[in-house]
This record gives C-alpha cells, structure tokens and sequence, in this order.
C-alpha cells in the first residue's frame, strides 16, 4: 500500500502513527483486552487447572520475539480489520457469554493483529494455535469433551481387549474385565495428551515454518492420533490392571512411552518440507 | 460398466483427507450406536447394599432412635430362653418410622413379642407375612403406634416400629428359646449383635431385597446404641468351667449349679461382635436323656444322647482336599489373616498320600493348580506362600466358585473333602445349599467360618447340605484347635447307620426322620410327639444303635423323673426344627414350596418363620399426620475386625501420566525435532 503523504500545512507534522513499531500496537490492543488477561490469570492462580497455558504463552513469546526484527512495517488490513471485530466481539462477550468464551476471542483478537505484522510466507495460524493453547482451557475441555471421550475410549478399548481375549462387559465409562471393576474417569479421558499433541503441532509449525494451508490439512490427523493413542494406553492400562494392582511408576512410565510415540507421530505429520526456510 | 469406461479420478490431497474423517466418523458412530451388554447404567441389573451411615445435620429428625439393647438369658438345662428388649426414643421434634435389622441365633425359636408405650402394653399376634404387612402399612397410614417383626432369613430379623411421636418411648421384647447342645463336652451360647455388611450378587434372586441395603457404622466411630447382656444358668450338675472368648464377663456363683453372668464395663462397644458363653459341667459329662413334656392338646419329647468316644482309626485312607477360600472384601484384614493361619493348619497337617488344591474367590475364582497335587512339603510350602501374599479386595461370588468346584473331575476310588473357608456375607444361601446338596453329594463338605460376626445359616447350612460340620474360627488363637478338631472328625468318623427305637410310648411327628452320621463329638438329637398315659410315660425308654469305629454300638436312655422346668419350650423348639427341615427342602426344590406347611406351623405354634410375622398394633390414634413421618434406618456397627472394604472401595481406573512429566517428554521431542533439522541444514 503506497502512502501519500499530503503536502499541505499538515506536511510539517510528522505522521509519527507510521512510525510507531509494530509491538507497540500489538501492546496496545493487548492493553485494550486487559479483563481477558486477568481472568486468565485468576483461573491459573487459583490452582483448578494445571497451569499448562503458561509454556504454550512462553513458546508463542518465543516465536514472536525470534521474528520481531522481520515484522512488517505496514500491517495487511484484512487482518487488521479482523483483529478490530474480534477485539469488539469479545469485549461484547464480557456481558453475554461465559469468560472462557470473551478469552478464546481476545486471544484470536491478539493473533489476527499478530498476524497482519507478520513478515510475508511465515506461518500465521500455529501462532493463533499457540496462543488458544496459552488460555486456560483444560479444566472446560474436560467438562465439555470429557464424558464423550471418556466413551468412545472406553468402547474402544472394550473392542479392543475382546479381541485380545479378555471377557469386557462396558456400563457407561466402567469397564468389567474377568471380575474386576476399573473405571475409566476424568483423568483418564486424554484431554491432557491432546493438549500436548495440538501444543506439538503448532510448536513445530511456527519453528519449521509450514505453510498454513498445508498446516490446517494435516490438523485433523492430530485428532485421530490422540484418540488413537489413547485408546492403546487405555487399553494397555486395563489389561494389566485385570492382572492385579498395577504400580504407580508403571501407570506413568507407559502413559508417557504412549504419550512419547504419540508426539512424535504429530511432529511428523505436522513438520515442514525438507527443504522449508528458516 | 460405467465405472470401467470412466474410471474415478484420484481423490485430491483435500479429499483424501475429507474421506478420511468421514470414514473415522463413521467409525465413531458405529461404536456408539452398537449396544454393548450394559451400554448404559440404567439398564445394568441392580441389587441392594449395605451402605456406609451418613448423619444429616437436620435437627429434627432423630436418626438414631434405638439408644440400647438388653438381652436376658435363662438357660436352665439345655434349653435357653432369651428375651431381647429394644428400646426406642424419639430425641427429635418429628414423628418417625424407625427400621433395624438385626440378627438371631440361627437354632432361635421366637415365640412372643410384647410392645410397650410409656405405661401401655400391647402383646403382638403372629400372622401370615403379607396379612401383616398389609396391617401394618394401614396402621402406620391411620397414625397408630406399631410394631412388625418379620424374617429375610433365619438368623436375620426386621424390626419396623411406625409412628413414635417426638419424646416417645418405645420398648419392643421379643422372646425366643434355643436348644444347647454341646461339642466334645463343651456347651455353647451364642447371641449374635450384628448382620455383617452381605454382598449382594446382582444375579441371584435376592438381588431386590431390601433389607441388604442397611447402613453401616464407619469402625472406629462410637457406637451410639448401648448394649447388655446378662445369664442366668441352671444346670443339673455344677459348672466346671466358664468363659467368654469374646467379652469380658462377670461370674457369680462359680462351681455351683447355678451361675451368673454379666458384661463388664467397658469403653469399647460390645455390640459389634457376637456374644459367645462356653462352659463344661463337672467331670465333662453332658446332659443326656428323655425328656417328656405332657402338653393340653400334644405332648412333646427330646431326647439327646452321648456319642461313643472317638477312637483313631487304624486304617487311614488317602483323602483329596479341595480348600475354597474367600478373598473379598470382607474378609480383607483381621479375617484374612486368620483364615491364613487356619489354612497353614489345615495344608500343613495333611499327609503326603493325601492330594490337595486351593481355589481363591472374589469377583472372579482361580485354582492354584490345574488338578490336585500331592501334599508333599515342597507343594504345601508354595501353596501357603501363594495364600500368604493375598489380599481381600472384590465381591463375594460364591455360587460360581462352587460350580466349578463341581465340575472339577473326580477319581471315583478316592474320597473328596471340600472345605470352604469364608465369613458367610452373601445372601444367596439358598442357591449355595442346593448347588451343595445336589452336585457335591459325593464328597464330604465343612465350612469354616471366620470372623466375629459370621453369617451362621450359611456356615451351618453348607455343613448340613455337604453331609459335614460346621465350624467358627473368630480369632487366630483359634484356628488350630478348630483344625485339629477337623482332622480328628475326618480321620474317624464316630458313628454311621444310626437309628432310634422307642419304647413304652407310642412317638410320632419324629425330626429327624433319617438320623446322619455323628462325625465327632456330637450327641444325637431327636424331637418329637408322643402319646400314652402317665404310667408308659414313667416306663418310657429311647434304645439309639449305630456302628461305631469298634463295631455295633448301643445306647439305652431311661425317661428322666419329674418335668423338666423348662418343658414347656419343646413345643417351640419341636415346631423349629420341623420348620427347619421344610425350609431346607424349600432350598432345595427353590422358591417357596413349602410355603403352605411352614406358614400352617407358624401359625399353630406361634412362631416366627419367612411366612408369618409378629404385629403390634395401638388402638389410638397418636400422630396426626402420618404421611410426614420419615423412615429412619438404624444403623449398625460394622463386625470388629471387618474392613470398610466390605462395604465399598476404592475401584482402579487409569490416569494419564502427571502433567510436568508430560511435559518434559514433549520438551524432548521437540528439541531433538530442532537438533535433527539443525543437523540436516
């Protein structure tokens, strides 16, 4: 966009708006959404999540600080005009709607006016990612998505463990293995591990630089994985479980191998060309 | 044909994708929509109980209305008769309906029960159980005081008392009497306090009875209800010795003929375990005779005999044991562990030409071994060290772990035991006697219970099924005079082919019909009818002949002179036994057969049995708004030594790894992601 400058009195004025660098607007309009922020910080404060939010906010951080000195001079509008609306849609949704609801727009305000300042073929929306990552959003996830999860999960795993020759009798998320009960509840759901694997993909998105077209294609895998990936720990859980009492160590030992094989199948799928720049 | 002159076109890299989350959505809906045994909890069968006692910090409602239980005890010879009186109070400010199961002597015979209110008293009749349901349920409507006594099972009571007004109180005394009868010499008295916490199986048919479902105390908490005990004894020859192994206990009166007892005072509860008196009388002898009872319309007479002294057999024949021992959750803790010590009795005194094998049960049953082994020192030692390291977590699914101690093959030369080996908290005791009676009547069965608050109907019941003894082991100090006392049984058998000859008196109505073998220890007891004058009556004489270990063997018992103080009561204890046996011929053939017989006695003797219950009904109208009043459960302690896994625990599940840890992983991976593409550049 090609600026004209008017060569009339106001020509002794300096335009000192063109001059302000791009993080001070991107400060600005963080500035503007401060309520989101504080309810954010409350949530974390308050210890009913695990404060998850604040590595994806230091990656998102990370990622901005490490191409702040290609930030364009002159933001792209369309962005521009889709930071105003979000920006006005969630301060709107403090009066009409729950305040993850205000948040998850703020922070889509924040990454659309990220956006615009972004040098031209860097990706965009794995920050948008990071930065929907970085809210506090766990503990609602679990709510919402965790019974459903929970089920298919525990079906699944059910299916599974028939074939391996168990006898599984599922009753909601309860699953009856040769006489013994064991429950398939809120811990269990995976909603943690899909946190870590879109938290993988966005990461190395904005580290290797994927276009953002080819990004969104392979999203849906991510999905898939997890649920997959879940299903075998669970599965592999409830087996021995029927054994006898499993140890502590063993729980976690196999819930990380499971997690481990799950983010590196996400990074695999997600990862740039061979070839992809800097 | 279309197809082959137009082949598809590949799917863009877009539709690949759109093609597969279509395929993995359908998959998810398969899943879901596809119906599994038990898709959904309300479909799952469901069966009452035992929960753990929840106070409510409503201040109006009195939820522990049964403040203390007295129980006194006349034992005059071999009869006891008992009379256990509740006393109900109302502390609230609202009228209530309370509710308490509670237990009895499996051999009790009740008889009466009385009901006072402040200064009235009202007697209860004996009714058919619906009929007095029925009653009942329009008295508590109409707001009248009343009292219903009805039976789940022989040694399990319910007492429902509606309409105590606040300030109320209510003392409810029911009597029953009991016949004593000793083992090796030594009489027993056993008042049980509380119904142990019954895992209820939701297949079996007693899955929607109510009364399984009755709180419980956490253990540990204090026992609001206060409990006493007092016995009077009087005996036809002194007392030698008297002890309680499960109380503390005053005597009064030692070495006589006449002998009190009494609980000392104690802090702990004395109502979370049963009562147990054992004493000898002077030079171990037991009161054996005829007894003869000449009654208004019917005369009734006992008989017991003194069995011929066990001697060692001189031939010992190898024998296969097969140990049934009960893992649940009850039996986890104290229980447990003395079921341990019984078991390294019970294995290591078992002879090398002997063979055995162990089956453990909970939810699921496994057998230590494919078959049975021989006991040789090696296998017995890694049986016990397998028992040793068990746990009791789970359910207790008794019935399936005896169907497959049935179907386990047999040698037909060799001669099978079973012992089974549990506290008896389930509530299919049916089921179980008729799977005893019908599939294990080739081999021998005795049961142990353990505990101190065992579920006798099913220890007895399993014993008399399986043609085998019962046996109660409430400590581990215990177990090996109780497993030595099985080996002595085994290894020779006292009496076989025993019947009874009467004569002088002309007997009929005789239980039992057919006399079982006298395993050890036991004297023979007979009931029955009988008819002639007075003079037959002085001339009566019971002629018992058996095959004992040395050969024929004869017992002559002349009638005893004079009555009886306590005759009177073998009216009852006639029409129990009768009962008795109906009832395990009711087990046997399922559902209720004989209901027609049973009633008919409990009718005609008055006497409470699972067909007819004791009603008390007021006459005033006291409570002007009945439907107001709730219904409170009084609640029990748990069994001393019972875990609070009895009633509920703590159920596995699998949860993701801690979060931090999670973290590092993915921190992991990332850098070596980093590392590699630093090192491909």
């Amino acid at each position: 966009m090609t600026t004209f400058l008017p060569t009339a009195r106001a020509a002794h004025r300096p335009p000192r708006l063109d001059a302000v660098p791009a993080w001070a607007w991107l400060a600005l309009q963080a500035a503007a959404l401060w309520t989101h922020w504080r309810w954010a910080a409350a949530r974390v404060a308050d210890g009913s999540d695990d404060p998850l939010g604040v590595v994806a906010l230091a990656v998102l951080a990370w990622a901005v600080w490490r191409m702040a000195p290609g930030l364009r001079r002159e933001p792209r509008p369309g962005w521009l005009a889709a930071a105003l609306a979000l920006s006005v849609a969630s301060t709107a949704a403090v009066f009409v709607a729950p305040p993850l609801a205000g948040a998850l727009l703020a922070a889509l305000a924040l990454a659309s006016g990220l956006a615009a300042f972004v040098p031209p073929a860097r990706p965009t929306l794995p920050l948008a990612g990071l930065a929907v990552l970085a809210l506090p959003v766990i503990s609602s996830l679990q709510f919402y998505a965790g019974h459903p999860l929970r089920v298919v999960t525990a079906e699944a795993s059910a299916w599974l463990l028939r074939i391996g020759g168990w006898v599984v009798e599922r009753s909601g998320t309860a699953l009856q293995v040769d006489g013994h009960l064991v429950i398939v509840d809120a811990p269990c759901s995976g909603v943690q591990m899909a946190w870590m694997a879109y938290f993988c993909a966005c990461t190395v998105a904005a580290i290797t630089g994927v276009a953002d077209g080819r990004w969104l294609r392979r999203l849906p895998w991510v999905g898939v994985i997890v649920l997959t990936g879940n299903i075998v720990r669970n599965s592999a859980l409830v087996a021995l479980q029927a054994r006898g009492a499993v140890s502590e160590p063993l729980h976690q030992a196999i819930g990380l191998v499971v997690l481990a094989a799950v983010c590196a199948a996400v990074v695999m799928v997600t990862r740039g060309d061979r070839d992809a720049q800097a | 044909m279309f197809l082959f002159r137009h082949p598809l076109r590949p799917l863009t890299h877009l539709g690949r994708v759109l093609l597969c989350m279509a395929l993995a959505l359908l998959g998810a809906l398969l899943m879901l929509v596809s119906p599994p045994a038990h898709a959904d909890d309300s479909d799952a069968p469901k069966a009452e109980s035992p929960y753990f006692f929840v106070d409510s910090n409503d201040p109006s409602t009195d939820r522990l209305p049964l403040k203390s239980t007295s129980v006194d005890v006349r034992i005059a010879g071999v009869i006891a008769d008992v009379t256990v009186t509740q006393h109900y109070r109302n502390e609230g400010q609202r009228a209530i309906e309370a509710r308490y199961v509670f237990p009895g002597s499996t051999q009790a015979a009740v008889h009466a029960m009385t009901v006072r209110i402040g200064d009235r008293l009202l007697t209860a009749r004996i009714k058919e159980k619906q009929q007095a349901r029925i009653e009942y349920d329009a008295a508590k409507k109409e707001g009248r005081t009343s009292a219903l006594l009805e039976q789940h099972r022989p040694n399990v009571f319910q007492m429902n008392v509606a309409n105590i007004l606040p300030g109320d109180e209510v003392a409810v005394e029911l009597r029953y009497t009991e016949l004593l009868t000793p083992h090796d010499a030594r009489y027993g008295f056993v008042f049980p306090t509380v119904v142990g916490p019954r895992y209820n199986s939701p297949q079996g048919a007693a899955a929607a009875e109510k009364w399984v479902a009755t709180p419980y105390l956490r253990s540990g908490a204090p026992s609001p209800e206060g409990f006493d005990i007092k016995v009077a004894l009087e005996t036809p020859l002194p007392i030698k010795e008297i002890a309680s192994p499960s109380h503390e206990i005053g005597i009064d009166g030692m070495g006589t003929r006449a002998v009190r007892v009494a609980l000392k005072p104690s802090d702990s509860p004395a109502d979370n375990r049963e009562f147990i008196l054992q004493y000898r009388l002077a030079g171990d002898r037991i009161e054996s005779g005829l007894m003869l009872y000449r009654g208004d319309d019917e005369n009734f007479f006992l008989a017991m005999v003194e069995p011929p002294k066990a001697v060692p057999a001189r031939q010992i024949t190898p024998r296969d044991y097969i140990f049934v021992v009960d893992i649940s959750g009850s039996m986890h803790g104290y229980p447990l562990d003395t079921a341990k010590v019984l078991l390294q009795h019970l294995i290591g005194s078992l002879r090398p030409s002997d063979t055995f094998n162990v089956m453990l049960f909970s939810g699921s049953n496994r057998m230590l071994s494919p078959h049975s082994v021989p006991a040789t020192g090696a296998n017995i030692n890694q049986a016990l060290h397998t028992i040793r390291e068990m746990g009791g977590s789970g359910s207790t699914e008794i019935v399936p772990a005896l169907k497959r101690i049935a179907g386990l093959p047999k040698a037909p030369d060799v001669s099978r035991t079973v012992i089974v080996v549990t506290d008896g908290y389930v509530t299919v005791e049916n089921e179980v006697f008729q799977l005893v009676r019908q599939n294990l009547d080739r081999s021998n069965v005795f049961a142990f219970g353990i505990g101190t608050s065992v579920n006798r109907h099913l220890i007895e019941g399993i014993a008399r099924a399986g043609q085998g003894e019962a046996f109660i082991v409430t400590k581990p100090e215990e177990a090996q005079a109780q497993a030595e006392r099985l080996r002595r049984m085994i290894d020779s058998p006292v009496l076989t082919q025993v019947k009874a000859r009467f004569d002088g008196i002309d007997v009929y109505d005789v239980e039992p019909a057919q006399l079982p073998d006298v395993l050890g220890g036991r004297p023979v007891v007979i009931y029955g009818k009988w008819r002639g004058d007075a003079i037959q009556a002085a001339g009566a004489q019971l002629v018992v002949e058996g095959r004992s270990a040395e050969g024929a063997w004869r017992s002559e018992v002349a009638a005893d002179a004079g009555e009886h103080p306590a005759a009177a009561a073998l009216r009852h204890l006639w029409a129990r036994q009768r009962i008795a046996m109906l009832s395990d011929q009711e087990a046997l053939e399922g559902g209720s057969a004989q209901k027609a017989p049973i009633t008919e006695l409990g009718l005609k003797y008055s006497l409470l049995t699972q067909y007819t219950s004791f009603i008390a009904v007021d006459r005033i109208v006291r409570n002007p708004n009945p439907a107001l009043a709730p219904t409170v459960d009084t609640p029990s302690p748990l069994p001393e030594g019972v875990s609070p896994l009895a009633i509920g625990a703590e159920v596995p599940s699998t949860p993701e790894p801690s979060a931090w840890l999670a973290l590092l992983v993915v921190a992991g991976i990332l850098v070596a992601t980093l590392v590699a593409r630093r090192d491909r550049r």
